[in-house]
């Protein structure tokens, strides 16, 4: 289907009203494309609003300001259209990895046998077989992960939000995660919007990067971020170096900016 | 409540949807729509009451049980009773906390303590105990002393594990660097171990306010004479139903200011304890 | 062996209390040896007034306390979700909640006689409140983002109550009902032993009023062991429940 995975952001404003203290502008008139089957990654210093712009998309908080088109239809509310991927894994911890991955299946509504075959087929691709009756308490945060993305791809979303997603792991076990990512998304194409502060892994897994400044949150700039190959070797070579470079030159000043306001 | 309110103010995140629905109910706001949900159900009680469909023995008008308490607080009646409820909730409950926590204190040091009374607390906490009170009525008749016992023997199991649970969990590191200083097992246990564990003391002490009095009105219910329940049994046994729901809200009263009373001397000791600070 | 070592106090006790009333240092009147109360228990079962008075006390509880479970649950995680609902509702919750709950017992004697219907009135109203504070916290303490995850799995606000809200709350939930548990058994004795014609505390207070001291302490000390057993066995079924947490 033409425009499937189609996401069309235009003069987003928000602002956070707590219930003490005064209203925080998180988003001023953001506008932005993502084109179907895209991996784009959201870059910026923390608290820059780039997870408001994601919970947006996902429909988790209201629109207040400009429209925001999913395939052609503004987003009114959450659904199985957008799955998502939380830094902090967001299962539920009552449930097996099998439950967890079963849980959107079971919503959609197919039947049995369709559902514990898809919910296993996406265990062996995230490696997690021989761990299906295991909870959550017992893996380590690689592997909760690993059921997070699983729960998310099995009920098979158009677009992918991942707010993020690596953010809690460790170094290893991060960049491990990335090359997982990777290779999953090129086997099953979808639209993802990958938020992240880490400028080497926007550049490494995205096709373009998007780079916000701080509070309030605009669109800085866009940079295509297009590989030949993208393999753990492209780390070490020039045109991604350079490429990295740039866009951490970008991001300096407005992390800076940030320290300052937090401060 | 202020435990709800705690929570409240922790899960209070950015970006959870629930409060910013919430950003507008202020705190003027909750105040006027609790009073005014309290004013609906009076209303509603006293409505109800004269509208015919249940019999004034059966719910009195919230206006009759007022009168009848102005008429008990004018003849004196309330007060004795009152005050003699007030009395033994209170001893039992002072024996209660002295005795538990000191004995939590002891067991928590001496090792042969622990070992005779850990099983009897054990077994003893869960137990409903108020089954024994014909027994004390056996050993010590009807007069305050049972009443007070049967007090102190259900209060005294949650402050003893309260005592013994926060002292368990004071940092070692905390312990040693006092024994380092020079402290001696005295100082030891006044000066570090007890004020560590206060928060979790002042926990069972909560939990202990409400049993003693709860038993204390069954005590009373149950030996007759003077005091709230008492009154209230006396007032039942003549089918004066008046005097029952004035008996209830009497004790209400008393149940809700004592119980707020603790809260604040809680937040005033702990003045000092991240639970107090967040809250300002 | 290790077990016998840590309830060996309870067993000097029971020593000790065997041989104070067999050498009379208390009146035996007052505290009969064990053995008599032993003797007296197996009598009680054996003409069938341990077990029908049981009965009775067992059945008003059970119902009650589900009764109360299942109405405080429900309140609780309705005031956690709706905030209007929360705005009306917590003023009257913290108005009855210090609420010295056996003060309701001759008031629901008003209501509903001597019978069944005040017991389990009272045990229900009693024990209701534990149960709301305990779903209203756990409920408040659910992360938004597992509401979220569901929410974007398709399922619906109602849905997610119960998949997400009510799973997220049992912790506290359950230890709600932990302590509506033990006031039942508070409540439903002394209620019998006041005003009832039926049930353990009846028996109590029957067997008392006689003179049948032996037939009385073998009454009470049933009754405390019930509840002791019962607290346990729901340990047993809350670790069961809540197997999942680390």
């Amino acid at each position: 289907m033409d425009g499937q995975g189609q996401i069309v952001i235009e003069g987003v404003n928000h602002t956070y009203r707590p219930a003490r203290g005064r209203a925080v502008p998180a988003l001023s008139n953001v506008t932005l494309q993502v084109r179907p089957r895209e991996f784009l990654a959201l870059l910026g210093p923390s608290g820059c609003g780039k997870s408001t712009l994601l919970y947006l998309v996902g429909g988790f908080l209201p629109t207040e300001a400009g429209r925001i088109l999913v395939e052609g239809k503004p987003v009114a509310a959450p659904g199985p259209d957008r799955g998502i991927v939380f830094q902090h894994f967001a299962l539920f911890p009552w449930k097996t990895v099998r439950g967890n991955v079963l849980y959107g299946l079971e919503r959609q509504g197919l039947p049995r046998a369709e559902r514990d075959r898809r919910a296993q087929s996406f265990i062996n691709l995230v490696g997690l077989r021989g761990f299906e009756e295991s909870y959550p308490s017992q893996l380590s945060g690689g592997m909760k992960q690993r059921t997070a993305i699983a729960r998310t791809l099995a009920f098979d979303p158009s677009i992918l939000l991942m707010d993020e997603p690596f953010g809690a792991l460790d170094a290893q076990t991060r960049s491990l995660m990335q090359t997982e990512l990777l290779s999953i998304w090129q086997r099953t194409p979808k639209t993802v919007i990958f938020v992240t502060h880490d400028v080497q892994e926007a550049v490494y897994l995205a096709e373009r990067v998007a780079v916000m400044s701080s509070r309030p949150g605009q669109i800085k700039a866009i940079v295509e971020t297009k590989f030949e190959k993208r393999d753990p070797s492209i780390l070490r070579a020039k045109e991604f170096v350079e490429k990295v470079d740039h866009i951490w030159n970008l991001v300096r000043d407005e992390a800076i900016k940030a320290q300052e306001l937090s401060a | 409540m202020a435990r709800i309110e705690d929570q409240a103010t922790l899960a209070a995140g950015p970006g959870d949807l629930a409060h910013e629905r919430a950003k507008g109910l202020d705190a003027a706001f909750r105040f006027g729509a609790g009073a005014l949900s309290i004013l609906v159900v009076l209303v509603a009680w006293e409505l109800f009451a004269r509208s015919g469909r249940v019999t004034m023995f059966m719910l009195p008008p919230f206006s009759a049980v007022v009168a009848r308490i102005y008429t008990d607080a004018l003849g004196g009646d309330l007060w004795i009773n009152l005050g003699l409820t007030l009395y033994r909730a209170m001893i039992g409950f002072v024996i209660a906390a002295v005795g538990g926590i000191t004995l939590g204190a002891l067991m928590s040091r001496i090792r042969i303590v622990h070992w005779f009374f850990d099983p009897i607390i054990s077994v003893g906490f869960p137990m409903p105990k108020i089954a024994f009170l014909p027994v004390i009525m056996l050993w010590l008749g009807l007069y305050d002393v049972s009443k007070i016992s049967i007090v102190v023997f259900d209060a005294i199991f949650p402050v003893v594990t309260a005592t013994l649970g926060g002292i368990a969990s004071v940092e070692k590191e905390l312990l040693w660097s006092a024994r380092n200083m020079g402290a001696s097992e005295r100082q030891l246990i006044w000066q570090i171990a007890l004020p560590a564990a206060l928060p979790q003391i002042l926990t069972g002490l909560q939990v202990a306010l409400p049993i003693s009095l709860i038993v204390t009105i069954i005590a009373e219910m149950a030996m007759g004479g003077y005091g709230l329940g008492g009154a209230m049994m006396t007032a039942s046994r003549f089918a004066d139903s008046r005097g029952v729901f004035a008996g209830i809200v009497e004790i209400a009263i008393v149940g809700y200011a004592l119980i707020k009373a603790l809260a604040v001397i809680r937040g005033r000791l702990l003045a000092w304890h991240p639970e107090t600070v967040e809250r300002s | 062996m290790k077990a016998l070592s840590r309830y060996l106090p309870l067993l000097l006790l029971a020593i000790a209390w065997e041989l104070a009333a067999r050498l009379n240092i208390v009146s035996s009147l007052a505290l009969p040896p064990l053995t008599h109360v032993a003797t007296a228990w197996l009598d009680l079962v054996h003409d069938g007034e341990l077990i029908d008075n049981g009965e009775a006390s067992l059945y008003r509880g059970a119902v009650g306390l589900l009764l109360a479970i299942v109405g405080g649950g429900a309140l609780g995680m309705a005031m956690a979700r709706w905030r209007t609902f929360d705005v009306f509702v917590n003023p009257l919750v913290e108005l009855f909640y210090p609420l010295p709950k056996s003060a309701l017992i001759p008031v629901t004697v008003i209501w509903l006689g001597f019978g069944d219907g005040s017991k389990i009135l009272l045990i229900f109203l009693g024990c209701m409140i534990p149960v709301t504070i305990g779903a209203y916290n756990g409920a408040r303490g659910s992360d938004h983002v597992l509401v979220w995850s569901a929410r974007s799995m398709g399922a619906s606000p109602l849905r997610m109550m119960w998949d997400v809200v009510l799973p997220s709350a049992l912790p506290e939930l359950l230890n709600g009902v932990r302590t509506a548990l033990a006031l039942s058994f508070i409540l439903l004795v002394s209620s019998e032993l006041i005003v009832s014609q039926k049930g353990f505390g009846y028996l109590i207070g029957y067997l008392g009023s006689t003179g049948s001291y032996e037939g009385m302490y073998a009454v009470v000390l049933t009754v405390a062991f019930l509840g002791f057993a019962a607290d346990r066995l729901y340990q047993l079924l809350m670790q069961w429940l809540l197997r999942w947490r680390e």
